[in-house]
């Protein structure tokens, strides 16, 4: 059965590994292609929300606040759980060091707060 | 496993579904990280179900009612 017109989606060998990672059973394959869908879904929908919030803002750009507003509203950042100790427990260091600010020597802090 | 995606297969991808809507720096690792949170929830999710019907394996019906819960909470 051939497929008409393929919905964006990520590489679905990557999603498979990272769902198995995470839920640590084994999976039966059509639950895997269930998860896909899922995936697919999520995208679709987090791009509905960006694009309220940024035109809401009356912008064009998606920032960084956006995200974590979004975030905040998914119930994933609460008070008890900042972005950044998400970003920790979750991203690779070289994600991480893009994210988190560090103070370097001479009161720089590395990467620049967005104004 | 890898923790990482392709950054611009990340931003392309929402590129397709939004053409207008920008991107600006690093908000991607952003997506990036929301992703992986939303499939971690939905991975907890299922495996609860499956275990509560004593299922050894994760099946179809398991991951549908548990993408119905989490998608619901991933509303932004």
């Amino acid at each position: 059965v051939r497929r008409e017109k393929r919905e964006p989606s990520l590489p679905s060998n990557l999603v498979k590994k990272m769902f198995i990672h995470y839920v640590k059973m084994p999976v039966a394959k059509d639950a895997l292609e269930a998860v896909e869908r899922c995936v697919n879904l999520y995208f679709k929908h987090l791009s509905n929300d960006l694009e309220a919030y940024v035109n809401h803002a009356r912008r064009k750009t998606a920032e960084l606040a956006d995200l974590e507003l979004l975030m905040r509203r998914q119930g994933l950042i609460t008070d008890k759980m900042p972005l950044n100790v998400l970003v920790e427990r979750h991203l690779p260091m070289e994600y991480r060091k893009l994210l988190i600010p560090v103070a370097r020597s001479g009161n720089k802090v590395i990467p620049q707060k967005p104004r | 496993m890898k923790r990482t995606l392709p950054r611009s297969t990340l931003k392309s991808l929402v590129k397709k579904h939004k053409p207008q809507l920008r991107l600006g720096g690093n908000t991607d690792l952003l997506v990036h990280l929301n992703f992986l949170l939303f499939l971690f929830r939905l991975a907890e999710e299922a495996r609860a179900k499956a275990v509560e019907e004593k299922s050894k394996i994760i099946k179809y019906e398991h991951v549908l009612s548990s993408a119905k819960i989490i998608l619901k909470k991933s509303r932004g």
